[in-house]
């Protein structure tokens, strides 16, 4: 082909951009992740699968507000704990099923984010990462501290989850494929909504929020309104990804679900996939989540049947890296801030990118 | 009201060595505006450091601070210059994540070396009190608390008296300024890093008598060191200080009054009221 | 006609600080009032009270009849006025069009009519050639022209211009005083913060001069510039007219 038809064929709409094929990655490993149960029956991978979802979930909806509304919380363990506490609570103290339970738990932190957002919200930059911290460990020291309640830091234990009922379809949440579907089907739907916001007029001015919060005021943007709408967004979404957690898992405890360790997850998820892009919170749980179980639980790798049993992998995994995950994060954090501040996103768009001659 | 007495003395005495871990990060945040949160985790190191010294060659905490403030001076310097130096200038949400990031591989380097094992660090006067008055005072942190008096009065004599201290004030109040009078700004601030990590670190060299020492430990300095800084406004080396004496005295206060286990969300509820109503706090100029 | 704008005995005090002091104008429809008066004078801030940034310490401030003081600035853009900045506030991540957007999304909830109406005032301000690139990618002076764009997608009554034409060349200026004349066509009322008097001059109906927070003259440009009191605020310089 001439370079000429070669440069016409490169400009048609049919190629795409670098963005849209790391979109068309993703969305074949969804394919992937949609037959999986179906072909693996390890369970160990289904589980693995279920925390990736949540992390998905989890990111997805800190994104709205501190990707697109540029409102970095370090709080969101709050949300989390609340949606865990809540479900769990109510189906152990008050019998209620934790299929509503869930959406109760949903509801608490959607209201529970309005109060911190009237409060926190004034505060910019990092006054109100401090504030956010602030809240959410007060939340947990609360938690530690009413034993009468919560159970303290015994934390709770739940049994089994009772089956759901859907008119005449009785879906029974005994193994892990009903938690995996489930799980998956509401990271697509964080990832669709995530995307509706996107391409919305909401997702315009969150963004310009995030920009420049006096020139977006300036232009006719209610601040407050808006960031308490990414806020109740986030939260509500976290609490529920708190909530599947809480049932999916078990046990429950405040250090657990209210601890700063799980805030920092969730930002990392953000930050290393590339923060403020549809795609992010996906990437990043890609990586963080299978590096965090293996690292975490290295026996994991043996019943995924990639190493022996006796394989020295295991061995010094366990000896010496035993909860190395947390330096890991730490590592990643470092690296992506001062080499790849798009995270990975970015990253794939650049080796994906087509060459293009750029105009000016 | 005896009881009162000794909750407030005993949170007075912590308070100072929560006054220096506040001084430092206050001499970062000045310098600099980069919000450390790895200061916590460098008292964590100088705990650890105390602690070496002390099982391996006997040397006391008190004593081996001669060693812990060099040695943190330099890991603080060498931070700043191989990583923070990369971020000023930009967004701050990134300055944020970066030490965050810092702060994750310090205590997981700790964690790496030492496993998550609390470790104790008990000398002969560790459990050993006197008491004044009828109120009982512990000796490591009746003398942490002279030391870091005296520590902090020779920062401040240091800040006011040399010339050092004099471009460190200057790049601290208006960095292009100072850079236009021909002030090394970079050197500066790996200056005002260093010292400040110098003086977390002999905080909590200060602390490991009295302390259980684990890699985690520094995580609750982090966020209180932050709560003085705002208190005392940032910036303000004075400040810092009496705002590190008056956050111990919440402390246990709130212990003795609420609960132990609610005394630390007293100091973050007041936070949270700080940050609402007096940002500049109580010495500070408001930043714009 | 009733005024568009009206401030009576406005001040704005900070603590001891008068920014602004007992200050009192109207504004006509379709009019172009410039604001002059040396630095410190209170110009921003007093268009920064105006909009709502922050309340007046007394006064009163009148917009399209209605009493706005302490209402917030979204509520005012929405109301018809809107302020551009001195010191430029372009949303650098987000491209040229999508700044102007968020503009025309004042009125509008659907991309599509916002994108038409933002690509309009593109055209408008000559930088429609720009849309795709990052605003933060701009030298100045587009800068300054994006901003007004933003501005004028919200369809404003009233458009404050802050310094528009600071660090701009004499070419550019020229093109901004044009811009800011064809406003006028279109019905815009303007009032215009400027230092380049000589601009000022040339294209306002009416002129303020601001000096220490109080008013000092208010009239037509050839009166102010001969007003012994305005030439001294400047420092003894002639203003030329």
């Amino acid at each position: 082909m001439s370079s000429d038809a070669r440069g016409l064929a490169r400009a048609s709409k049919l190629s795409l951009s670098a963005g849209q094929r790391v979109g068309v990655i993703v969305g074949l490993l969804c394919v992937v992740f949609a037959f999986l149960p179906f072909i693996v029956t390890k369970p160990y991978l289904l589980h693995m699968g279920v925390l990736l979802f949540l992390a998905v979930i989890q990111g997805q909806a800190w994104n709205i507000l501190g990707g697109y509304a540029g409102q970095h919380s370090l709080g969101h363990a709050a949300y989390f704990g609340l949606g865990a506490y809540t479900t769990v609570m109510l189906m152990e103290q008050n019998q209620i099923s934790p299929f509503v339970g869930i959406w109760l738990g949903v509801l608490v932190a959607a209201v529970v984010s309005l109060l911190i957002g009237a409060i926190t919200f004034r505060l910019r930059g990092p006054y109100f990462v401090l504030a956010s911290i602030s809240v959410a460990e007060i939340i947990r020291l609360l938690a530690l501290h009413f034993k009468d309640v919560t159970r303290g830091a015994e934390g709770f234990l739940i049994s089994s989850v009772p089956a759901l009922h859907l008119g005449p379809i009785e879906i029974d949440f005994l193994g892990k494929r009903p938690f995996y579907f489930a799980a998956f089907t509401v990271a697509l739907i964080t990832t669709a909504l995530s995307y509706a916001v996107q391409q919305s007029k909401i997702g315009y001015y969150l963004q310009a929020v995030r920009e420049d919060q006096d020139a977006a005021h300036s232009i006719g943007i209610n601040l407050q309104a808006y960031k308490c709408l990414a806020l109740v967004i986030s939260a509500g979404f976290t609490a529920w990804a708190g909530g599947f957690y809480a049932l999916f898992v078990k046990f429950i405890d405040p250090d657990t679900v209210f601890g700063l360790d799980v805030s920092v997850q969730i930002l990392l998820t953000c930050i290393v996939g590339g923060i403020g892009t549809l795609l992010g919170p996906a990437l990043g749980a890609l990586v963080l989540v299978p590096l965090s179980e293996i690292l975490r639980n290295p026996k994991g790798l043996v019943q995924l049947g990639l190493v022996a049993s006796d394989s020295s992998i295991v061995r010094v995994i366990e000896e010496r890296f035993s909860n190395a995950h947390s330096f890991v994060y730490g590592l990643l954090l470092v690296v992506i801030i001062l080499f790849a501040p798009e995270g990975l996103f970015g990253v794939l768009k650049r080796l994906l990118g087509p060459a293009r001659v750029r105009q000016s | 009201m005896q009881m009162f007495f000794q909750a407030a003395i005993s949170g007075i005495l912590m308070g100072g060595v929560y006054a220096l871990i506040g001084i430092g990060l206050t001499l970062i945040f000045g310098v600099m505006q980069v919000i450390n949160f790895a200061h916590g985790d460098l008292v964590m190191v100088g705990m650890y450091a105390a602690w070496l010294l002390f099982s391996h060659f006997h040397v006391d905490p008190f004593v081996s601070i001669l060693l812990t403030g060099p040695l943190l001076f330099l890991l603080g310097a060498l931070l700043q210059r191989a990583f923070i130096q990369r971020v000023i200038g930009e967004a701050q949400e990134n300055q944020i994540l970066l030490t965050i990031g810092l702060g994750l591989l310090l205590s997981n380097t700790a964690m790496l070396a030492f496993t998550s094992d609390y470790q104790l660090l008990t000398t002969s006067y560790s459990s050993k009190a006197f008491t004044v008055a009828g109120v009982s005072m512990s000796v490591p942190l009746f003398f942490a608390f002279i030391v870091t008096m005296l520590v902090a009065l020779a920062l401040y004599l240091f800040l006011m008296k040399t010339d050092t201290g004099a471009a460190i004030r200057a790049t601290a109040q208006d960095r292009e300024a100072a850079q236009l009078m021909g002030i090394n700004v970079t050197r500066m601030s790996v200056l005002a890093f260093g010292l400040g990590s110098s003086l977390a670190g002999i905080a909590g060299a200060l602390i490991a008598p009295t302390y259980y020492i684990f890699p985690q430990v520094g995580h609750a300095f982090t966020l209180k060191s932050f709560v003085i800084v705002v208190l005392g406004g940032m910036g303000s080396v004075v400040g810092a200080s009496i705002g590190g004496v008056l956050i111990g005295m919440v402390e246990s206060l709130a212990a003795l009054y609420l609960a132990s286990g609610l005394k630390e969300a007293v100091v973050f509820a007041l936070f949270l009221l700080l940050l609402l109503f007096r940002p500049s706090g109580l010495l500070g100029r408001a930043r714009t | 006609m009733t005024a568009l704008l009206e401030l009576k005995q406005v001040s704005k005090t900070f603590g001891g600080l008068r920014a602004n002091w007992n200050v009192s104008f109207s504004v006509e429809p379709r009019s172009i009032t410039g604001l002059i008066g040396p630095n410190g004078a209170g110009k921003t801030t007093l268009f920064s009270c105006i909009t709502g940034y922050y309340p007046p310490s007394s006064g009163e401030v009148v917009f399209q009849g209605q009493r706005i003081n302490g209402r917030r600035p979204d509520e005012v853009c929405r109301l018809g006025m809107v302020r551009t900045w001195q010191k430029v506030r372009p949303m650098a991540k987000l491209t040229v069009l999508d700044n102007v957007m968020v503009g025309a999304l004042l009125r509008t909830w659907s991309l599509k009519r916002a994108r038409a109406l933002a690509e309009e005032q593109l055209h408008a301000v000559g930088l429609h050639k720009q849309a795709s690139m990052l605003a933060g990618a701009l030298p100045i002076g587009q800068r300054k022209r994006l901003e007004v764009a933003r501005a004028l997608a919200t369809q404003p009554a009233l458009l404050l211009l802050d310094e528009v034409m600071g660090g701009l060349n004499p070419a550019e200026s020229n093109e901004m005083i044009a811009l800011i004349l064809t406003l006028r066509t279109r019905g815009i009322t303007l009032v215009v913060i400027e230092h380049d008097v000589r601009a000022i001059m040339a294209v306002s109906d009416r002129v303020l001069v601001l000096n220490s927070g109080e008013l000092l003259a208010d009239g037509a440009p050839r009166e102010v510039a001969e007003n012994p009191a305005v030439v001294e605020a400047y420092l003894g310089k002639r203003v030329e007219s």
